[in-house]
């Protein structure tokens, strides 16, 4: 099957004055129509640069480095104008934000930001046939018609986010990006949320990157996790695997430093921090915390190898994974 | 010690006494309550010091309770009890006694810090507030003593500005500064929802160690039920300022039997991808800011799929559904009511 987007050597540096901080160096990533990633790392491992990244969102100093490419389908993102590509985010690219209380704004009705999103990407239509349109994106997202004249302030962050998530799919995006869109909610309306962003993603056939750093929420909506650290993808794989046998040593750690409700146990994280974007040491990134570390470690970097299943590790070959 | 006994009341470090907090609103002709909390009662004991989760939605008023428990809040009826004295009516010298012996670590180890200070500043303060130090040397040691008890090395912590150090340690480094004060009760309010899950296991395993190896007594409230379930020994868990179920913490989360509970647990997203969301039996969000409830009714019956007529009529009573566990839904009538109004005499104390 072919791809629907396809993300290679794809750099992001932040040139400030301290130095260059490589938030993402060099993300391979292919994802197929209608797939659910998830994409995983602590902060500064380069998830959300990332995820801006393919909206051509980086602002300066941030740059998207020469070399680095984005294809959705066969469209080169990193070689369209602004006007093009402002065609592209919201109608092909959509993405549900962070904070949905920032995202919408205090002083406008629902219903006049839908509709702004909705004339932006040229929808031409009678006042009636967009206002039904309207009531039936609402409807999808488990929303009543009279949303549409009330105010973000009149509504709960559950209802603000599933706002977001009908003006996402507004123009039925082939993909979706969705940075943490339930951090800031409750456990009940987080279930809630992403189980309407499953029901309208299904409807839709859209394929969604879910960033973020709950584990607990990748297990429960994704296909595939990427784990990023450092700016670099280290294991990516079928969900199934991540979490029964995760092979690269940082996946393993994290996977085990999760709580669940299975029995009492010690608790233990990852001793140590990540390394500095400013100055990546040459082999590993993951070298200074691994318990695994060998020589090797220290002078070579290791390349994201293998095919259902990739890990960026010394410990494995293309054909110790396939084994597996 | 059994259930219902009163665990030593000469060691009862921490006592809410039929607490409630009220806030209003508005101007005096429409004036809006909401009730945060809701007659609450319960103590955090020293002998043998447990820790206590407080759990429940944003609203739910879990933050205000820790907030009456440290002092911060005068609440609106009720008495918050500290060594048998009323906190409210301390004088200075007791004041200081109880500010010293009851500490608290917040949501967010960012903006607990002046950026324009080194850490020692934080420490120094203490130090100096309470005299616990005659000489720079031994404040140097005390200072040591107490960030090396929480797992950094004072050599790569002292000396630097807060924002050379990762969340994680920060929210460690607000560990260690209540732990300079050698507090009898720690209160922590979200300490790890900040924070990365690599450094999540590091600061809770310290919180662990502080209360077996210290015996200090925890109140740690939390939206996250597993890191509850981990480590503490006995959960309350609120909606809508009321405390719907309570008890040992196995109990309560594994086997709930609150409806409000039940809802919960079944949507805690389990990191295991073959335990995928179950179906949920209630829909809808509780009020919010705006959308009174009905006083005098059970909290939870416009979600609850249970709900009965006489949800609507009455709050229902704390019911003892077992040894170490009471639930405040009409469900379990059968069971009978509570004999105590303090909630912590039904919590499981360690064998």
């Amino acid at each position: 099957m072919s791809s629907l987007l396809s993300i290679s050597n794809l750099q992001v540096h932040f040139n400030i004055r301290a130095g260059t901080a490589r938030a993402v160096d060099g993300l391979d990533l292919e994802l197929a129509p209608g797939e659910k990633l998830g994409l995983v790392g602590e902060s500064g491992s380069g998830k959300t640069t990332t995820a801006l990244a393919v909206m051509r969102m980086i602002r300066p100093p941030g740059v998207i480095v020469d070399g680095s490419s984005i294809r959705l389908d066969d469209r080169q993102l990193l070689d369209l104008s602004e006007n093009e590509m402002r065609q592209v985010r919201g109608r092909d690219i959509a993405m549900v934000p962070q904070a949905a209380m920032n995202a919408l704004n205090p002083v406008r009705r629902i219903g006049d930001q839908i509709r702004d999103g909705l004339v932006d990407h040229g929808v031409r239509e009678s006042r009636s046939a967009n206002y039904d349109r309207m009531v039936t994106l609402l409807d999808q997202v488990g929303l009543g018609e009279n949303v549409l004249g009330l105010y973000p302030h009149e509504l709960s962050g559950g209802m603000k986010q599933r706002v977001t998530i009908a003006m996402a799919i507004s123009h039925r995006p082939r993909l979706i990006l969705a940075d943490e869109p339930t951090s800031a909610l409750d456990v009940v309306v987080q279930r809630q949320v992403m189980e309407t962003l499953e029901e309208v993603r299904t409807a839709i056939g859209a394929a969604v990157i879910l960033v973020g750093h709950d584990m607990g929420l990748m297990a429960q909506f994704a296909d595939r996790i990427g784990v990023m650290y450092a700016g670099k993808m280290v294991e990516l794989a079928p969900v199934q695997q991540i979490f029964a046998d995760p092979a690269h040593p940082y996946t393993r750690l994290l996977i085990s430093s999760l709580p669940d409700t299975a029995g009492k146990r010690p608790l233990q994280g990852i001793p140590g921090l990540p390394p500095s974007l400013l100055a990546i040491p040459p082999g590993c990134p993951f070298m200074q915390r691994c318990p695994d570390a060998m020589d090797l470690c220290a002078v070579e970097k290791p390349t994201l190898m293998g095919d259902a299943r990739k890990v960026s590790c010394h410990l494995h070959t293309t054909e110790s994974l396939a084994v597996n | 010690m059994r259930a219902g006994d009163s665990p030593g009341d000469a060691a009862t470090a921490l006592e809410l006494r039929n607490v409630s907090q009220v806030f209003s609103s508005g101007p005096f002709w429409n004036r809006s309550e909401n009730v945060a909390v809701n007659d609450v009662s319960f103590k955090l004991s020293s002998n043998p010091s447990l820790i206590t989760a407080v759990a429940g939605e944003s609203g739910s008023g879990k933050t205000t309770l820790g907030r009456i428990m440290l002092g911060f809040q005068r609440p609106t009826l009720g008495e918050v009890v500290y060594r048998g004295e009323d906190v409210a009516r301390m004088r200075s010298a007791e004041r200081k006694q109880f500010r010293r012996e009851v500490q608290a670590i917040f949501q967010d180890p960012y903006s607990v810090f002046n950026p324009f200070y080194k850490v020692d500043h934080i420490f120094m303060m203490a130090i100096k507030r309470f005299g616990l130090a005659s000489s720079s040397e031994e404040s140097r040691h005390l200072m040591e003593e107490a960030i090396s008890a929480v797992g950094l090395r004072p050599a790569e912590t002292l000396g630097r500005y807060p924002h050379q150090l990762s969340g994680g340690q920060r929210q460690r480094v607000m560990v260690a500064r209540s732990l300079l004060l050698k507090p009898k009760v720690i209160i922590a309010d979200e300490p790890v929802s900040m924070v990365d899950a690599s450094l999540r296991a590091t600061i809770l395993e310290t919180l662990r160690s502080l209360n077996h190896e210290l015996g200090i007594a925890i109140l740690y409230i939390t939206h996250d039920l597993t890191t509850a379930y981990q480590v503490a020994d006995n959960i309350l868990i609120m909606y809508l300022g009321h405390v719907v179920e309570a008890g040992e913490v196995e109990r309560v989360i594994n086997d709930p039997r609150h409806p409000y509970t039940q809802l919960l647990v079944q949507s805690i997203p389990m990191p295991d991808p073959n335990r995928r969301w179950a179906d949920a039996r209630s829909r809808g969000e509780s009020p919010y800011a705006g959308e009174a409830i009905r006083a005098g009714i059970c909290p939870f019956v416009n979600r609850c799929p249970d709900a009965m007529v006489e949800c609507t009529d009455a709050l229902p009573d704390s019911y003892r559904v077992d040894a170490y566990r009471i639930s405040r839904c009409f469900l379990h009538r059968e069971s009978g009511m509570t004999e105590s109004r303090e909630i912590s005499s039904y919590f499981r104390l360690p064998d």
